[in-house]
């Protein structure tokens, strides 16, 4: 057990700089940072600034500050590390992130840790009530159709569940807001937090948008696992022993047939990471989905890095932990 | 040993022998849904392609008929907010999507397929370090590494399809390693070996034909993901600027068009449901049709 814990947080820390390289390596290498900063100006060639600098040439003036523009390039390149290579500059924003330091947001200025703080809380909650929603639906619907399998509820189940699937989140999305918030009127059309009731309703729909998909997942493998015990022989002793189907089936069966959910459980957590950004655009939920979309379209590296790292990160950290407790849970895996 | 028991036994034979193949013929069966599905997709693949010489309206005409009506037999969508026939949208956003899916399953075949295959037949180190690049890959949320690429590079039909592409490389590629894993202990590979056929003819000719179908299984399944994940891209504005099915339902769920004319984004989520699910059913049944676990043992 100690090597496989080793071993799994040595992949950990491998992933989590591959993650974190690779994702400020592509906003840094591509596009211009510099352009969001000082605008225009940054076009200036760097001969011309060198020029200036050895005296040979008077410093342009564009910008309508008292400051001339190639002082103004070196002064926002030395404020944003930009004249120091990509490497280096990956240290040192890793260093400054580990102490809770995201920098600021180049267009607007803002403390990109104020965001994190603001949003991610909202997207979380989201996630964990979506979590929530699945789970709370697929585990009687698994046990209900594992109880009777391949008789009339089970069928009608694997028809439903293959349907559920097939329905992209944002289409689900559309449709239960034109039904719920638009036709019916039950669920508010747009998210307000005063309180966690208001903020419970703002968040149902969203939820299970993103549980419904999730819940038919869920209830395949269970229903699979259950199928499996339930050929067990403590579940043929339970049975003689005159236990009811009830109980037999929630307290004897459920526990060891949870495996497979548990795995898909981390992966999924990814994808609904991503099916968040999509479902809060629909609901117009202020999470870190929506803040992710404004800051890649006003051109704001700083804030999409981090926000993706800090996404990257979480997800890389609860797959980490989900493959522990599988580890714990079935001594197989430790080996393997 | 008299002629009727001869005759009755060797009958009794035949039944038990014909019940196998019949069991085999009802097991070997694709069954009508599959045909279903892949008639459904025969007709939108040519629909779109055809679309051009077929007698439907300009997509980005606009007043193709009053604005914000119901389905009606000159608009059989209905229009849209400016008089777009929405019919007409959704055919031609046909061929942006599938083409997406199309162009992102081959090039996570080709890529990933190849590596994962190199991973399962070399092993060791070359192993190692091609599964550490596929769980890299896989420690992305995809929306989020998709949203990455478009965002840092630019939002051309090439550049979403091959996004959508390097995502699809993990997944692909784990299954083809896999298979390849299990394939290159089988008597066949051994038996190439021994007689000295190079590692490039074992891994086209004898590997590759068997691992294809698993992955064609896999193909049709991930050609359904990769056009749901465009619509997702579409969605956070980072898809092509073209007409996508995404592009279409985006533009049709403002609250003012969802209460108006609701068919704008239900008519084409309805061709794009029935579309995903006949991707995924097809996947399905081809699956099934080859079950791995029977042909590796």
């Amino acid at each position: 057990m100690k090597q496989f814990i080793l071993r799994r947080v040595a992949q950990l820390a491998l992933v989590f700089f591959s993650v974190t390289f690779l994702t400020f390596a592509s906003l840094n290498l591509v596009g211009d940072p510099l352009f969001n900063i000082v605008g225009v100006i940054s076009g200036i060639p760097d001969e011309q600034c060198e020029a200036v600098e050895r005296g040979e040439m008077e410093d342009t003036q564009s910008s309508g500050l008292n400051l001339g523009d190639c002082a103004l390039i070196a002064q926002a390149k030395a404020q944003n590390n930009l004249d120091k290579n990509v490497v280096e500059r990956y240290g040192i924003w890793l260093s400054d992130m580990m102490r809770g330091d995201f920098g600021t947001s180049f267009v607007n200025g803002d403390e990109i840790s104020d965001i994190v703080k603001e949003r991610l809380p909202v997207t979380i909650r989201l996630i964990v009530l979506a979590q929530t929603v699945a789970l709370g639906i697929a585990i009687p619907w698994g046990v209900a159709s594992a109880y009777r399998a391949n008789r009339g509820f089970d069928k009608a189940s694997t028809i439903g569940s293959f349907g559920l699937l097939s329905i992209p989140n944002f289409a689900l999305g559309v449709i239960l807001l034109y039904f719920f918030t638009l036709r019916w009127q039950i669920f508010p059309s747009r998210y307000e937090n005063d309180g966690w009731w208001s903020e419970l309703k703002a968040l149902t729909l969203p939820a299970f948008t993103l549980g419904l998909g999730l819940a038919a997942t869920y209830q395949r493998l269970l229903r699979t696992d259950l199928i499996t015990t339930l050929q067990d022989d403590f579940i043929h002793m339970a049975r003689a022993k005159g236990m009811s189907d009830r109980h037999i089936m929630y307290r004897h069966a459920l526990r060891p047939s949870m495996f497979s959910v548990i795995t898909v459980f981390g992966v999924n957590t990814g994808a609904l990471i991503g099916g968040a950004l999509v479902v809060e655009q629909i609901f117009s939920i202020p999470g870190v989905g929506t803040e992710l979309v404004e800051a890649v379209l006003r051109n704001d590296p700083p804030v999409v890095i981090s926000l993706i790292s800090v996404v990257a990160i979480g997800f890389v950290l609860i797959n980490f932990f989900v493959d522990l407790m599988y580890g714990y849970l079935d001594p197989r895996v430790r080996t393997s | 040993m008299s002629e009727t028991e001869t005759t009755g036994e060797s009958s009794h034979v035949e039944a038990v022998l014909m019940d196998d193949d019949m069991v085999d013929a009802v097991k070997k069966k694709l069954g009508v849904g599959f045909w279903i599905a892949v008639g459904w997709l025969g007709l939108l693949v040519a629909t779109a392609v055809l679309a051009p010489f077929l007698p439907f309206d300009d997509p980005d005409k606009l007043a193709s008929g009053p604005a914000r009506t119901g389905p009606s037999l000159d608009n059989w969508f209905g229009t849209d907010a400016l008089g777009r026939d929405v019919f007409a949208r959704t055919v031609y956003g046909a061929r942006v999507s599938l083409v997406v899916g199309f162009i992102a399953i081959v090039f996570g075949m080709v890529v990933g397929g190849s590596l994962g295959m190199i991973a399962g037949y070399f092993r060791g180190r070359v192993d190692q370090l091609i599964s550490f690049l596929f769980f890299t890959l896989l420690s992305f949320p995809g929306l989020i590494l998709a949203l990455l690429i478009t965002s840092t590079f630019d939002r051309t039909l090439r550049t979403v399809s091959l996004t959508l592409g390097v995502l699809a490389v993990a997944p692909v590629g784990r299954l083809a390693r896999a298979a390849t894993l299990v394939f290159a202990e089988r008597e066949f590979v051994q038996a190439a070996r021994v007689i000295g056929a190079r590692h490039f003819r074992i891994l086209t000719r004898e590997l590759l034909p068997v691992v294809l179908i698993p992955m064609a299984a896999l193909a049709l399944l991930g050609m359904g993901v990769a056009i749901v994940a465009e619509g997702g891209l579409a969605f956070l504005q980072l898809s092509v600027e073209d007409i996508s099915w995404g592009v279409i339902i985006n533009d049709g769920r403002g609250i003012r068009d969802l209460q108006e004319n609701p068919h704008v984004a239900l008519m084409p989520i309805g061709v794009m449901f029935l579309t995903i699910l006949a991707l995924n059913f097809a996947g399905d049944r081809v699956r099934e049709y080859f079950d791995v676990r029977e042909t590796a043992f």
